[in-house]
């Protein structure tokens, strides 16, 4: 890569840049420099998981770009001191787009943006926001609303159990959505919940997913787990099974109930598309069913076409702004109205939930 | 012809220095065939790892960033190993060290004290200490192996570290994400030069490989706890102790740990969070054996790998290496460093076959 770009005004470099984007209307515009993108991603690509959507999500850009852009993927990097120093280096070596894969790698992140307002940085999963930082999420609880409809009708013993990683809100509110979808067919469902502190924890995954099996329930979420521990472990004792991200249905081709899947192609790439017109705005980027980025899929042939056609309908009503999953009335775990009938909860209040919804069995960790 | 490996009446000096420069070589040579296969830029990973580090000033204090706690740790390591102390541990008794620090920014929020550093010193080193005294006392008192007891130790303090960041130690403010506030910047260590994350916090590791120095080579204590280790029984006729041994080796390695977590906690991360320690427990044993269990070669070890780690971290960036290829490389360090070194103490004669009865000192 060459220097002069780098020591042109910024507003100068882009406005060359986005005119170089529009004259590829013109010509190839073989003067413009390739858009540097960086990602760094917490655990390896992998064939399913998270790393593997968000790389799949880049994968995109490149489609669309081309050569117009260089995309250098960094995988396994775990978060602390380590991660600062290479983030540092990408933004050393010219990179103008960073896509951060982990919440861990925040802190540094956000001061790395600060310190060059010319780049532009997208971190998944944060809470922190500056004018050239956007962190990202996934509405997973609407898509988990769909697949509570869906165990409601097939679970016998009216339990379902949850494997899942951190109790922070991102995933208290799929557990929440996942039990109202659920609750929404059949009341008299409730949900246990273990929590393992782990992303990636394929030993402690298989274990609570037997003890969860073992205390009665027959339909399991594998609430962001990287492995497929989860997935294998349900195919084996004949319970449905569902997960987030990506598809795991090679893991379990008789007993997969679906997938609430990520697609962050269309975000990433809207995103690059502002970076190169100047526009980039840093905000918290919170996306579902209606950007395209949470997608449904991979049904279970054993869902009664009577229950798909309400999955859809409910669908249709969620991704058009209709319904919305945290629509009152909503009762705490104690049994107290959290939300009157008629009103809907808050964006900020799902976004920080700390609070579990009627028909959890299991307190949440304090 | 064969050979045999015949031990040497005295240790060689020309192969005790000659033992690390041709394992840097030897596994230089075998990485670049490695990279070669994986086609990978030979040339431009070498770069990466032995010249980007000193590239420009920000890299070259990022290697003594990463040189103080592998230098601090090493250094308390190699007392023991040479008393014969298996302490596998050291990362444990880092992040045991890391949460007493903690405790001082955690419970004092608002405090903008000139005690909280001073405090979280003191504190760093007893909690490396302390962990270290389980250890210790397991083995004095039932002889339990203090290759497994520290090691499992240190799962014991990861726990024990996830429990407090989900728990009683979270940031309120953090959406319950597994971590504690941001350090106040009385409760961090000064950098050295505005814009980078090297502190004052690297004095600690070279003051006390000075001490170690002159504890080791210029002090009786520090021969008294070599045969405690190497000979428990002809110590105990000269008086020495081999559970003093213990005890000293496992403390002073508690100690170092214990200040490398707290710098770490209060230098470049700033927090207390689930990855605290880097890994440096583990690579202090490297670097303690590259250094051949000396003071003055720790350091050129130490300053060694810290290159090399962050020269894995340019090839990460630059050259596209894998994470793995990093550890590898690092792998295949160690592994031809105790190979060759056994040429220290031994070296190769030719077997001829007037001599293959008298065999009598052959290596088995």
């Amino acid at each position: 890569m060459n220097s002069t770009s780098r020591k042109l005004p910024n507003a100068l470099a882009r406005t060359l840049t986005a005119i170089a984007t529009a004259g590829c209307l013109f010509s190839t515009a073989a003067s413009a420099e390739p858009l540097e993108i960086g990602v760094l991603l917490p655990s390896p690509i992998a064939d399913v998981g998270w790393s593997h959507a968000l790389n799949e999500g880049i994968a995109a850009v490149k489609e669309k770009y081309g050569d117009d852009v260089n995309v250098s993927t960094i995988e396994n990097i775990q978060e602390g001191p380590d991660a600062d120093r290479i983030m540092n280096k990408m933004i050393g070596d010219g990179q103008q787009f960073l896509l951060l894969g982990s919440f861990g790698y925040m802190n540094a992140g956000l001061k790395l943006a600060q310190r060059n307002p010319d780049r532009t940085f997208l971190h998944a999963s944060g809470y922190k926001t500056a004018e050239n930082f956007s962190p990202f999420t996934a509405k997973y609880y609407e898509g988990a609303y769909l697949m509570g409809m869906a165990a409601a009708e097939l679970t016998k013993t009216k339990k379902l159990g949850v494997v899942s990683a951190f109790a922070i809100p991102e995933l208290i509110s799929t557990i929440n959505g996942f039990t109202l979808g659920a609750r929404s067919v059949d009341p008299e469902v409730t949900v246990d919940v273990i929590w393992i502190n782990s992303w990636f924890d394929p030993a402690k995954a298989q274990d609570s997913a037997k003890a969860l099996l073992a205390g009665g329930a027959d339909v399991l979420f594998s609430n962001a787990q990287d492995t497929p521990s989860v997935v294998t472990v349900g195919e084996e004792a004949g319970a449905y099974v569902f997960n987030l991200n990506s598809s795991m249905k090679e893991y379990a081709p008789t007993k997969y109930l679906g997938v609430v899947k990520t697609d962050w192609a269309p975000f990433f790439v809207a995103s690059v598309d502002a970076h190169l017109a100047g526009s980039f705005e840093g905000k918290n980027e919170w996306l579902g069913m209606n950007d395209n980025v949470v997608v449904v899929e991979d049904w279970s042939s054993d869902i009664s076409a009577d229950m798909k056609a309400r999955i859809d309908a409910m669908h249709e009503e969620i991704a058009s702004g209709a319904r919305h999953v945290y629509d009152g009335p909503l009762m705490n775990q104690e049994g107290e109205e959290v939300i009157p009938s008629g009103e809907r909860l808050e964006d900020g209040a799902i976004l920080g939930m700390d609070w579990h919804v009627e028909g959890v069995n299991s307190p949440l960790p304090k | 012809m064969p050979f045999k490996l015949q031990r040497r009446e005295h240790a060689s000096r020309l192969m005790l220095i000659a033992a690390p420069l041709s394992a840097v070589v030897l596994s230089t040579i075998v990485c670049s065939g490695l990279l070669f296969i994986l086609n990978k830029p030979v040339g431009q990973t070498l770069y990466s790892f032995f010249i980007a580090p000193f590239e420009n000033f920000y890299s070259i204090t990022e290697v003594f960033l990463k040189f103080g706690p592998l230098l601090l740790i090493a250094q308390a390591l190699a007392v023991g190993f040479r008393a014969k102390v298996w302490n596998i541990g050291a990362e444990g008794q880092m992040i045991v060290g890391a949460i007493a620090a903690s405790s001082v920014p955690v419970y004092f929020v608002d405090s903008t004290s000139d005690w909280l550093l001073p405090a979280m010193i003191i504190l760093g080193a007893l909690g490396g200490m302390a962990w270290a005294a389980i250890a210790a006392f397991l083995k004095t008192r039932f002889n339990a192996n203090e290759i497994l007891v520290t090691l499992m130790l240190t799962s014991i303090a990861l726990q024990l570290l996830y429990y407090l960041l989900l728990g009683p130690w979270k940031d309120p403010m953090g959406f319950n994400f597994p971590q504690t506030v941001m350090f106040q910047n009385e409760a961090l260590f000064e950098p050295l030069f505005s814009g980078v994350r090297l502190n004052t916090s690297i004095a600690i590791p070279i003051i006390f490989t000075i001490v170690i120095w002159l504890f080791m080579e210029r002090h009786f204590g520090g021969f008294k706890l070599v045969v405690g280790g190497l000979a428990p029984q002809a110590a105990t006729y000269a008086g020495f102790s081999a559970k003093k041994a213990v005890w000293v080796s496992l403390l002073l390695a508690g100690f170092a740990a214990g200040l490398a977590g707290m710098s770490e906690v209060a230098g470049p991360i700033g927090q207390l969070q689930r990855s605290v320690t880097s890994g440096y427990g583990y690579s202090a044993i490297i670097v303690a054996y590259l250094g051949a269990l000396n003071p003055l070669g720790i350091v050129f070890a130490a300053f060694f790998l810290a290159v090399l780690q962050i020269g894995g971290d340019v090839a990460l960036v630059s050259a596209n290496l894998p994470i793995s290829a990093v550890h590898v490389f690092q792998g295949l360090l160690l592994i031809f460093y105790l190979a060759v070194y056994t040429l220290v103490h031994y070296q190769f004669k030719p077997i001829r076959s007037a001599s293959l009865s008298a065999t009598s000192d052959h290596v088995t």
